[in-house]
């Protein structure tokens, strides 16, 4: 019997390719497209008058009849909103800057469509995502940066362990965008040409913080005062969760220096500006660790490189998780800003060895 | 091939009504309402398919407008009904209709009219007290539904006749669901207006019909030629309105041999999975339901997994309504009846028809309870955000 893959379709290039491919590989391929954002983006609420007639479901439904395998749309809305949205919120609320793409990456593709997957028979789940699986000679799974460096999403995945890998597929991971456009085109799909989504999905003008503060309760927000390093106050602000780290604009300071946001205290609802040269940390404290294979042991010190930003390039530092699945991270030489809530990717060249979440920078005071 | 248990959304076209179309598709020109012989060919065959559909519901042919389908027949009695009673501004329907009642009817009210929803019980019985309780000098319609669409439940509307009659309103009955399935004569509804559908009873879609018994109290809603007495303007669908005739015909004709043999296969298929899966809940009522509906709600799974999971099977139920881009939408008739939204979305319905076999049931009784082991263990509904 052929093997069944459930392939996540978002309407877009890589997804379309990515079905097209394991259905070129002689897989049984089921589509799905997954129905997630809480409420409509205005414009496309307004342009087709209903919530759900999104074009990009008809685009991945041009491609599944192209390819001639059945394609559906799945409600997971309710999942999205309790496991991602209300992450995202709070933690906006409590001074950090979440991912919620690693959120929807672990929580919703990883987990949620994976019971689905399996409620129909599937025996694989595939992505368009840009990373690699490797099976190794020694019989574990390897997570792997793509090929091509400028769209690996490898940093997005480092919740998935082995149980998650051994059923898992990523079609493109050998390949560069220009190779994958190519062969969108070569297949006539429809999906060929379109652009790039860069926004959140379910913040589709970008507005964060207007988005947070429709979600929540007035009593909810924190606002307060930007201060400098020494406790100064500079002005006020309407809430902590219109900043992140490294922010410049919209402080309402008027400084002869430029001023980032080095520091969110949520519960004083102090911002601390400070320049620029005041942001790097030695390193950070990283929680709810996850690693791609357990068999790394903790409690040792390891040698990685680390990713803090998906933007950023991965550093060299060194690691000890701890029993509490925390983990401490040194950096090997000046580090960067450290960003609390956003993912923390553990590298070994091209390797993907596991990740967590920012708890907090480590400050030269409190290194021992 | 796919087992097809839908009906209710659209039957299989009937093997009369694909002959007729057929042949009428090689041999077709002519304006049914052109003077020239050619137009008069059209005229017969449209004339004999108004009177094949007329019989079903026991109808004059000249009572019988065709339209697109249920959805205009609906509007068409909705809107036409409301602007021929000009100083009347208040209808009365219930709150388990189709969407094409509901939606005239969020329309009128938009525009400034009033309505009442009446709430079925748990079983989707209106009962008639609670819609004479509402009736009233300014009800212009009293709109009701033979037999729902999602749980088959048929209403009894023989008492609505002389209650409405005494209040002056018009009384119609969308008795899209019921025509073909069970016997509906107009004489003994003593309704006003009646829609019939197409497709319903295995005809092509995109055609329908409503039933007037005196135009008088109905206007148009599409203006242009004097087509359908001057009720529906524009050049009649003849392709749809033989096909429906053909479908009218043998539908009729087969009608008391085919509700008792699609009833038992019914029966059979809801006495077997029942047995297989504990706590599977039957919507509607036993007794006084379309023979071939099946609303079950299925314990600790999704409706939405199970529709996908059955249908990779090759088994073709449905849920809810879809909405544009294909999701399913948890019932509104169930959510009427009382029933939870988690068991709204847990609910699948299964509508036979016409072309249904033993064999078919006989593989689907097997087939369903195993898809509903196997997505229960591995989506429970714990694990799933109910919502």
């Amino acid at each position: 019997m052929r093997r069944r893959v459930l392939v996540a379709m978002s309407g877009g290039v890589d997804s379309s390719v990515a079905a097209a491919m394991v259905r070129e590989q002689g897989y049984d391929v089921v589509g799905v497209a997954m129905r997630l954002a809480p409420e409509p983006s205005a414009p496309i609420a307004k342009r087709r008058g209903t919530c759900c007639s999104h074009d990009d479901f008809e685009d991945a439904r041009r491609v599944a009849e192209r390819m001639d395998f059945p394609f559906y749309v799945i409600d997971l809305r309710a999942d999205f909103a309790a496991r991602v949205v209300d992450n995202f919120v709070s933690e906006y609320l409590g001074g950090c800057t979440p991912n919620p793409c690693v959120m929807c990456n672990r929580e919703i593709k990883f987990d949620r469509l994976w019971s689905r997957a399996r409620a129909l028979a599937a025996d694989y789940v595939a992505t368009g995502h840009y990373a690699r699986i490797e099976h190794g000679t020694d019989g574990r799974f390897h997570l792997l940066r793509a090929a091509d460096d400028a769209k690996d999403q490898s940093y997005f995945l480092f919740t998935l362990g082995q149980d998650e890998l051994a059923r898992t597929i990523f079609p493109l991971g050998a390949m560069t965008k220009t190779e994958v456009r190519a062969r969108a085109r070569a297949l006539g799909l429809a999906t060929a040409d379109k652009p790039e989504s860069q926004e959140i999905c379910f913040v589709p003008d970008g507005d964060y913080a207007s988005f947070v503060e429709r979600r929540s309760k007035p009593a909810q927000l924190r606002p307060g005062s930007v201060v400098d390093s020494e406790g100064r106050r500079l002005a006020a602000h309407s809430g902590v969760h219109r900043f992140t780290i490294g922010q410049r604009r919209g402080l309402g300071v008027a400084s002869g220096e430029r001023l980032y946001v080095r520091e969110i205290r949520a519960e004083s609802g102090e911002v601390v500006a400070g320049r620029r040269e005041e942001l790097d940390s030695p390193g950070l404290i990283a929680n709810r660790i996850s690693l791609v294979d357990n068999s790394i042991a903790s409690g040792r010190e390891l040698s990685v490189e680390v990713k803090i930003r998906y933007r950023h390039r991965a550093i060299p530092a060194t690691m000890r998780i701890d029993s509490e699945r925390r983990a401490e991270i040194r950096f090997a030489s000046g580090g960067p800003a450290v960003t609390p809530g956003q993912a923390c990717v553990f590298y070994r060249g091209e390797e993907v060895l596991g990740g967590g979440f920012i708890e907090r920078a480590i400050t030269d005071e409190q290194a021992n | 091939m796919p087992i097809y248990f839908d009906h209710n959304a659209g039957a299989t076209v009937r093997a009369e009504a694909a002959a007729a179309v057929s042949r009428l598709l090689s041999d077709m020109g002519g304006n049914p309402s052109s003077v020239h012989r050619a137009g008069q060919r059209s005229r017969r065959m449209l004339e004999v398919a108004r009177a094949q559909v007329a019989a079903i519901v026991g109808a004059e042919p000249r009572q019988i407008v065709f339209t697109s389908g249920g959805t205009e027949s609906n509007n068409l009695a909705i809107f036409g009904a409301i602007t021929a009673a000009s100083r009347r501004r208040k209808i009365v329907s219930s709150q388990i209709e189709h969407s094409s009642i509901l939606a005239p009817i969020a329309e009128l009210e938009r525009r400034g009219f009033d309505a009442v929803r009446v709430a079925p019980d748990s079983d989707g019985r209106v009962d008639p007290g609670r819609v004479l309780a509402v009736l009233d000098s300014e009800t212009a319609l009293v709109t009701l539904g033979l037999a729902n669409s999602e749980v088959g439940t048929i209403q009894d509307v023989a008492p609505l006749a002389s209650m409405c009659g005494a209040a002056g309103a018009l009384l119609h009955i969308d008795a899209a669901q019921a025509v073909g399935r069970i016997p509906v004569e107009v004489a003994a509804l003593g309704c006003d207006l009646l829609t019939l559908s197409g497709h319903k009873l295995g005809a092509h879609s995109g055609i329908g019909a409503l039933y007037v018994r005196d135009f008088a109290r109905l206007a148009p809603i599409v203006f242009g030629g004097p087509h359908e007495s001057g009720m529906r303007a524009g050049t009649p669908n003849l392709v749809g309105a033989v096909s429906f005739g053909a479908a009218a015909e043998a539908a009729m004709n087969a009608m008391a041999a085919e509700s008792v043999r699609i009833g038992s296969l019914a029966a059979s298929l809801l006495a077997r999975i029942r047995e297989a899966i504990p706590g599977l809940r039957l919507n509607g009522p036993m007794v006084g339901r379309l023979p071939n509906t099946l609303n079950l709600t299925f314990p600790g799974v999704l409706g939405e997994s199970m529709l996908i999971a059955l249908d990779l099977e090759g088994i073709e139920v449905s849920m809810g309504s879809a909405c544009a881009a294909g999701a399913v939408e948890p019932s509104h008739v169930l959510g009427a009846m009382g029933r939870s939204v988690a068991d709204a979305r847990s609910s699948l319905r299964i509508s036979l028809g016409w072309n249904n076999t033993a064999q078919e049931i006989e593989a689907v009784a097997a087939l369903i309870p195993e898809v509903w082991r196997r997505v229960a263990a591995a989506e429970p509904l714990s694990e799933a955000s109910a919502r």
